[in-house]
């Protein structure tokens, strides 16, 4: 589903993020993405997103190379992912319900489609009772709950997250990841880029692990360092 | 969904107040400024046509007997060949003499009488009117190389000098248009980029969530047309008070000139300074959003 090959990435500064890279993450599975700052991750996770280009090697999403993918097809790209970052990224004068609903417009959603889907995505994320509030009235833990149904929302095959728990309480953290772990079981690939090592130790999921842009390990159900 | 993304656009019309009625101001000067210059070269172009159908040249043929009537005929030919006429009309010196009498002097035409039959002095002519008065002087000196042809006369100082003004009238309205055209682009796009700072959180949710660049450029293109399109409104209604105010003034100095010269109604223009600003408003308004939205679609 996810499939990287010999990819690289230097950007324009010299810096060399990610050195040939190889994985693949198959249809239906939960990945950990793991390194400290600054080794490559959120390249990766840019690289997933086309919002970077490789400067060598081939990605390779849902069976269709993407790596010389026309501008103009990116949206329709990123219309087969969900994505979701660690500062939330909510439109503040725009209620639960229309932070959703926001992502069906664009995909230009009819009316009575949305109306059904909403409530089903929020009462999926345990949020059916705050489809009237405001973002700033929510908790963070909430609020990462509203970014996940606006993910969600339209179906995607794949749901990325990019540091969903960074901004959250240990408690908190782990009641996202259990969500997390629960929209995978139906059906959507995840994967998760963290550096939260006790979810990823306690979760048992494969661990793709990155250092200075080489990928120094993969395990299928591995903790967060390769040790335990 | 055409609902969502023009609201979208009025809701950034409000958004920055102050820049919208910056770039409103602007735009309006700006239209009103080239109205100006557009509607005194409407006039000027107006008069031109007006001259242009009224007056032309007329050429004398020389008094010699033995000139022939197969020559004068063949002279109307050649001057009716030549780009630029628009007609010919053959007057006799007895028709010329009769005109005379009937007019200049209509109170003792007894004083011409004597000049009747073989004693008139006056020449058989050609009255010719033109359908290009740039052209008058070209035509003149062709017909001049005749050699049954006396002289011509035109009226050349009031052509050329309305040419000459209409000319450069056409030429200042070009010039202006185009700079206060850029000035324009650049006021409005200052203003959507405003917009689109203060939207730019929404706008990178779009574009993960797969908005394609059309559906997130929609709204400030819109924005765009909007503030083109009421500045269009407004300065058209300027220019018509400003026109109509000074419209009688000029009238009144042209009958002073004695000239057959009259000035164009608002109204008769309306139609076409209308579909000038508003082709400009929108215009200006969709490539400077376009541009305003540039550096933000890249990702």
């Amino acid at each position: 589903m996810i499939e990287f090959r010999n990819v690289s990435k230097t950007y324009d500064t010299g810096t060399e993020a990610v050195h040939k890279a190889n994985f693949n993450i198959e249809k239906g599975e939960f990945a950990f993405l793991v390194g400290t700052s600054g080794s490559g991750k959120s390249t990766l996770i840019k690289l997933i997103l086309k919002e970077e280009n490789p400067t060598s090697g081939n990605i390779i999403i849902n069976g269709k190379d993407t790596t010389y993918l026309k501008p103009k097809r990116v949206p329709y790209l990123r219309r087969s992912m969900g994505v979701v970052f660690q500062d939330f990224r909510l439109l503040p004068d725009k209620t639960v319900y229309d932070n959703v609903a926001f992502a069906m417009y664009i995909v230009n959603a009819t009316k009575r489609h949305i109306r059904r889907q909403v409530p089903m995505v929020l009462s999926l994320v345990g949020l059916s009772n705050k489809a009237k509030v405001y973002p700033n009235e929510l908790s963070g833990g909430e609020q990462q709950r509203v970014a996940l149904a606006r993910a969600l929302v339209n179906n995607p095959s794949m749901l990325i997250a990019d540091e969903p728990t960074g901004n959250l309480d240990p408690d908190t953290a782990w009641d996202i990841m259990t969500l997390l772990d629960d929209i995978n079981k139906r059906g959507t690939t995840v994967v998760v880029a963290t550096h939260a090592k006790d979810i990823v130790d306690k979760m048992k999921k494969r661990v793709i692990q990155i250092e200075d842009g080489h990928i120094i390990r993969d395990d299928k159900k591995g903790g967060y360092n390769s040790e335990v | 969904m055409l609902g969502y993304l023009i609201s979208e656009g009025f809701r950034n019309v409000f958004k920055n107040k102050k820049s919208t009625v910056a770039s409103l101001v602007i735009m309006c000067a700006t239209m009103f400024i080239f109205g100006i210059f557009f509607a005194i070269g409407e006039n000027v172009n107006h008069m031109i046509d007006d001259i242009e159908k009224q007056q032309g040249m007329q050429v004398f043929i020389k008094n010699d007997d033995s000139i022939t009537q197969e020559q004068k005929t063949q002279l109307g030919e050649q001057i009716r060949n030549l780009d630029g006429v628009n007609t010919v009309v053959f007057r006799t010196k007895d028709e010329s003499l009769n005109q005379i009498k009937d007019s200049v002097f209509k109170e003792n035409p007894e004083m011409v009488e004597m000049y009747e039959g073989d004693r008139n002095p006056l020449q058989d002519s050609y009255v010719v009117t033109l359908t290009d008065l740039e052209k008058s002087e070209q035509v003149k000196n062709a017909i001049e190389k005749n050699d049954i042809v006396d002289n011509v006369e035109i009226r050349s100082n009031t052509i050329n000098t309305l040419v000459k003004i209409a000319n450069g009238i056409n030429t200042a309205s070009i010039v202006i248009l185009v700079l206060l055209v850029l000035i324009s682009i650049f006021i409005i796009t200052n203003t959507i980029k405003l917009t689109v700072h203060a939207r730019r959180k929404e706008i990178s949710i779009m574009k993960y969530v797969g908005a394609t660049n059309g559906f997130i450029r929609w709204p400030f293109v819109v924005e765009g047309i909007i503030i083109g399109v009421i500045s269009a409104l407004i300065s058209i209604v300027l220019l018509g008070f400003a026109y109509n105010g000074t419209a009688n003034a000029v009238l009144n100095l042209l009958q002073t000139t004695a000239l057959p010269l009259g000035i164009i109604s608002f109204s008769d223009m309306f139609g076409l300074v209308l579909t000038v600003y508003l082709s400009l408003g929108i215009g200006i308004g969709v490539i400077g959003s376009m541009i305003s939205m540039r550096k933000y679609l890249e990702v």
